[in-house]
């Protein structure tokens, strides 16, 4: 009893270093302050934002393609609806669909890499042909042949194919470490004692290797917004709902926003998100890789 | 030598095989396309008033291939036609073979990602430098986030801001097309500096949303030689600071010239976006024209040729790659 109780405030004790770890990282560049703030503002917006507004959004016939001004303060669409209203009830869609990719291919990527790397042979070889045929294949070009073919009618049909398509790289980072990690001393030991394959890979690899697949996880969210936004922008996807990349469509190709520039505002709405959101993401890996990689700290 | 050849054969046959695959792919996503477009054809010509025999005559020339037949039968045409470069023919460019409408668009594609390109290398890799040089330091961050900020966003928002700021807001550049139609082609000043103004925000586009991952690439590659014994042993000897510099800088760049043959061709398969945007008559934008006039031969070609670049480009980068090192050359496997 007395042991567990030990072992039980020892592991408290270790929880409590890495919060304080994180804090101190966190602390030291502001800028990454910035970035978990932002990165919880767009959460937020996904889940709670469009409760804030009417559905669908009331547009105004007399206020058609405006420029910013203190009512619109990013101006309206070709509609006369708010740009920032817009904005945030097209998040719910884009983020959802990003975090369906990220997932997928974070789960795919990863059961592929560490299958591969684990057992070697001939399973990898096959494999890691496949996924560098994968990577070959330009995966822009190849989304906008499939658009002829598939509707990606709802975000999360949308993210499966993004998800699908794209767990190459997971894959192939995953499978080099698995590889370097097997050598190492505690795998070699696991095996030595007879322990079970999948108690080696879920116990002890994944463990080490979850920091690194949260990164990857962060990073593939971003390439699940830009996939998405740029296939609705090229307007080879008919319009489901309200979204990012549908703003860019509408503003660039209807309403002419390079020659207008009363569309300005409604071209800029979409971007700043965009940049916003990429920007948090960029910040909350440059944190993680510091609070995840001691050697990284300057002391 | 003999290494570099058998290297050589291995790529080819794997690039073959590749080339075979992606043209499956096209092909049964073709055939797989809800409503066949060859059938839809046919009929849009009956409903014009044409006799249901002229009409499939009418249709046969255009699609270049026989639409009755069997699949397996039809497939096998495709492929034998791959071989001597008979992609059918574009239903939208009035049944010119695909293979010339892919020719034609594919200047337009492929100078501006060079030049674009070449661009972004120079800049980024002193750039690179200096990110490294002065990596603890508040030069360092800013070029390092810089760096990270350009390399995460897409090709689209940038050329989209570029856009926005320089042809709308301060509109001193088009963003129209590739040249004013005002100008006689040729050879002339006119036509030439119009060409010139055209391409400066897809050059600059295709550079900047390059540039980021030369920085980080080139500023990692500078740290790895910051550590090695011979840049010490200048150092030691009081060696002049700027032949250090060109040390360092020789001995780090070799790794990048590898990556730049694979940028090359990823930039190939991005051009859709800024070609979209700027209304540049190349490959991406006759893609996308392809699907949205839901002319499929032209479609499944153009795919197919970027695919094909792509698939040089890595084995130019591989190749260039066993060139420069010979661990590589050696003839063991080391990328395995």
């Amino acid at each position: 009893m007395s042991v567990l109780l030990e072992s039980s405030s020892t592991s408290a004790a270790m929880r409590r270093n890495f919060w304080r770890g994180v804090w101190r990282v966190m602390k030291r560049k502001p800028s990454r302050l910035v970035g978990a703030a932002l990165m919880i503002g767009f959460v937020f917006m996904g889940v709670f934002g469009p409760m804030f507004y009417p559905n669908p959004l009331p547009g105004d016939p007399d206020q058609i393609t405006r420029p910013p001004s203190w009512e619109h303060w990013l101006g309206t669409d070709d509609q006369g609806r708010d740009v920032i209203a817009l904005v945030v009830t097209g998040s719910r869609y884009v983020l959802l669909a990003a975090l369906v990719t990220a997932v997928i291919t974070v789960v795919v990527g990863t059961g592929i890499g560490l299958f591969s790397g684990f057992k070697r042979g001939r399973w990898d070889t096959v494999l890691m042909r496949l996924t560098d045929m994968k990577l070959t294949i330009p995966g822009l070009p190849l989304l906008l042949v499939l658009s002829t073919v598939w509707k990606f009618s709802s975000a999360v049909q949308m993210g499966l194919v993004l998800g699908l398509l794209s767990w190459g790289g997971v894959a192939r980072a995953v499978r080099s470490q698995t590889l370097s990690l097997r050598e190492r001393g505690f795998i070699e030991a696991a095996r030595g004692l007879g322990l079970s394959t999948s108690h080696i890979v879920g116990k002890e690899l994944l463990p080490s290797m979850a920091p690194y697949i949260a990164m990857n996880m962060l990073i593939a969210i971003t390439g699940g917004v830009y996939s998405q936004v740029g296939l609705f922008f090229l307007g080879v996807l008919p319009y489901e709902s309200n979204n990012w990349g549908q703003m860019l469509n509408t503003a660039v190709f209807r309403s002419g926003a390079l020659t207008v520039p009363s569309a300005l505002g409604f071209l800029l709405g979409p971007l700043l998100a965009i940049l916003l959101l990429t920007l948090a993401i960029v910040l909350v890996v440059d944190a993680m890789d510091e609070i995840f990689n001691p050697r990284l700290r300057e002391e | 030598m003999i290494a570099i050849a058998r290297r050589l054969a291995g790529h080819l046959a794997r690039g073959v095989v590749m080339i075979l695959v992606v043209a499956t792919i096209s092909f049964f996503i073709v055939r797989s396309i809800p409503g066949d477009p060859v059938a839809a054809h046919t009929q849009k010509l009956i409903e014009q008033g044409m006799s249901p025999e002229a009409a499939e005559q009418a249709t046969r020339v255009l699609y270049g291939f026989q639409p009755k037949g069997s699949l397996w039968a039809q497939y096998g045409d495709y492929i034998s036609g791959l071989f001597t470069f008979d992609l059918g023919q574009s239903v939208t460019h009035a049944g010119a073979p695909v293979t010339d409408v892919l020719a034609e668009a594919a200047k337009w594609t492929v100078l501006p990602v060079l030049a674009g390109t070449l661009l972004s290398f120079l800049v980024g890799i002193i750039m690179g430098v200096y990110a490294a040089i002065k990596r603890s330091g508040k030069l360092g961050d800013v070029l390092a986030i810089s760096g990270s900020l350009l390399h995460g966003v897409p090709q689209y928002v940038l050329g989209l801001l570029l856009g926005a700021i320089f042809a709308t807001l301060i509109p001193i550049l088009p963003s129209d097309g590739p040249v004013d139609i005002l100008f006689e082609p040729g050879f002339n000043a006119g036509y030439i500096g119009s060409l010139a103004e055209h391409a400066v925000l897809p050059v600059a586009t295709y550079a900047l949303s390059a540039y980021g991952g030369w920085i980080l690439a080139m500023k990692s590659s500078v740290v790895t030689v910051l550590g090695d014994d011979f840049i010490l042993a200048a150092e030691l000897r009081g060696m002049k600071r700027s032949i250090i510099f060109r040390y360092i800088a020789r001995n780090a760049i070799l790794p990048l010239f590898t990556i730049l043959a694979l940028s090359l061709g990823l930039l190939l398969g991005g051009a859709v976006f800024i070609e979209r945007i700027f209304n540049y008559p190349g490959l991406g934008k006759l893609l996308l024209d392809s699907i949205t006039m839901r002319d499929y031969a032209l479609m499944g070609g153009a795919f197919l040729l970027i695919t094909v670049a792509i698939i040089v480009a890595n084995i130019l980068a591989d190749l260039f790659y066993s060139v420069i090192d010979p661990r590589v050359r050696s003839g063991e496997e080391v990328s395995a």
